[in-house]
């Protein structure tokens, strides 16, 4: 490598005590920062001390919910070339479980509209044709969150869908027109 | 002169904590919306994987770090292609033989390998090999070993996933041509502004203070991997 000469080149001392100073700042903000607030360990007391340790307390992974969670049947019938739209209600950060299962192949479209903010808004989260789909959902905002299906087939289908989760209620689109389905808590 | 060195050390400390830190909190790794991609995908995949590469360059404080200090004293773009060559070439056989044969290494250890990779390149920046030691370890090897240690680096963060066998040696020589684009991208970022601050006289000058500082930032970095290898839950 090409080496400058300085002029004032580092004497071994310098050198040694460079290193030493370096190696003493990183311990010492790897002791007194680092440790509380990445790893919850606090040996200096320093994370107690600064609030560093709450840092470290990492996403809980049971979400807690003020009401209990409800659970829902509900079977749709159509007819080729007939469509049908199913959403639940579910406010920001609640979680659904759910299966669906038709009697033949079906286009779906599963999605989702803010809410407040009505159909241009809308967002898809998965679409495809399919027989089935199993799954778990997580609202990432609150609105209507569902499923549309289409019978783009020759022979009448039905579709049936379970799912439990912390919806408030359901909404069905058919025909140009809605109804809202209530659903009883799963406790009374 | 004691004084305004202290402040000096002190200046170039915090702004290599203000580069350190907030990557640290991420831990340097693939995440989030690119971890759920890498994971779904099945089959080749040439510029997301290129596009991670490079990302994953360029945010990767630990690779940047390392290289200021192989490209600190070397004033000539030809020597800075030769090294950074040698690195490029160092961590492309680790990275595809890590992921094709399934080479399992620890990625925290392999980190603060990484780490005290940067305490080795200040060390001999600050001219510690000859002038304490007594003997100079060949520049030029010691950049291609390390390469060899960032590119197992490269490799666990790539294993985390359960990658599909569908495109996947496609998927890893584009994720390796990725890492090299951020390579070039950052390096001349960094050789820009090193060759404007050599035209100065503080460069000199304040060329032992930087890299007591960057030894500082390896310490850092090989004392936080470590405590994540010791202090980590598995889970």
């Amino acid at each position: 490598m090409p080496q400058v000469d300085t002029g004032n080149a580092p004497s071994p001392r310098t050198i040694i005590i460079a290193s030493v100073i370096a190696f003493v700042v990183a311990m010492l903000v790897l002791f007194t920062a680092i440790l509380p607030a990445e790893f919850g360990k606090d040996p200096l007391g320093t994370g107690g001390l600064l609030g560093l340790t709450a840092l470290s307390r990492g996403e809980n992974p049971v979400e807690d919910q003020p009401v209990a969670h409800k659970s829902d049947v509900v079977e749709f019938v159509l007819d080729p070339f007939q469509s049908v739209e199913y959403k639940y209600l579910m406010d920001l950060d609640t979680s659904m479980v759910f299966s669906w299962v038709a009697s033949n192949e079906v286009y779906y479209d599963m999605h989702a509209e803010p809410a407040g903010l009505g159909p241009e808004a809308a967002v898809s989260y998965e679409s495809g044709t399919a027989e089935q789909q199993m799954g778990a959902f997580h609202a990432p905002f609150t609105g209507i969150h569902g499923w549309f299906w289409e019978n783009r087939g020759s022979r009448t289908v039905e579709i049936r869908l379970y799912s439990s989760g912390f919806y408030v209620d359901a909404t069905v689109f058919q025909d140009g027109g809605s109804y809202e389905r209530e659903i009883a808590s799963i406790t009374d | 002169m004691q004084q305004s060195a202290l402040h000096k050390i002190l200046f170039t400390l915090s702004l290599i904590a203000a580069l350190v830190f907030p990557g640290l909190a991420f831990a340097h790794s693939i995440a989030g919306g690119d971890a759920s991609f890498v994971e779904a995908s099945n089959g080749p995949a040439i510029f997301p994987f290129m596009y991670l590469g490079a990302k994953h360059m360029v945010t990767g404080y630990d690779h940047l770090l390392f290289l200021v200090g192989v490209i600190f004293f070397l004033y000539r773009p030809r020597h800075v292609v030769q090294y950074v060559t040698l690195f490029a070439i160092g961590h492309s056989i680790t990275l595809l033989i890590g992921v094709l044969a399934n080479v399992q290494v620890n990625a925290y250890f392999i980190d603060a390998i990484i780490g005290l990779s940067i305490v080795y390149k200040a060390f001999e920046n600050m001219d510690g090999f000859k002038r304490l030691l007594g003997f100079e370890p060949n520049t030029r090897v010691a950049v291609f070993v390390f390469g060899l240690f960032h590119g197992l680096g490269l490799a666990t963060k790539l294993q985390e996933f359960n990658l599909s066998p569908n495109g996947l040696v496609i998927n890893i020589i584009s994720f390796n041509v990725g890492v090299e684009i951020g390579q070039v991208l950052a390096l001349s970022a960094v050789f820009i502004l090193l060759s404007v601050w050599r035209t100065r006289d503080s460069f000199l000058r304040n060329a032992f203070v930087t890299n007591t500082a960057l030894m500082t930032g390896g310490f850092l970095l090989a004392g936080f991997q470590l405590s994540a290898l010791f202090l980590q839950s598995p889970y």
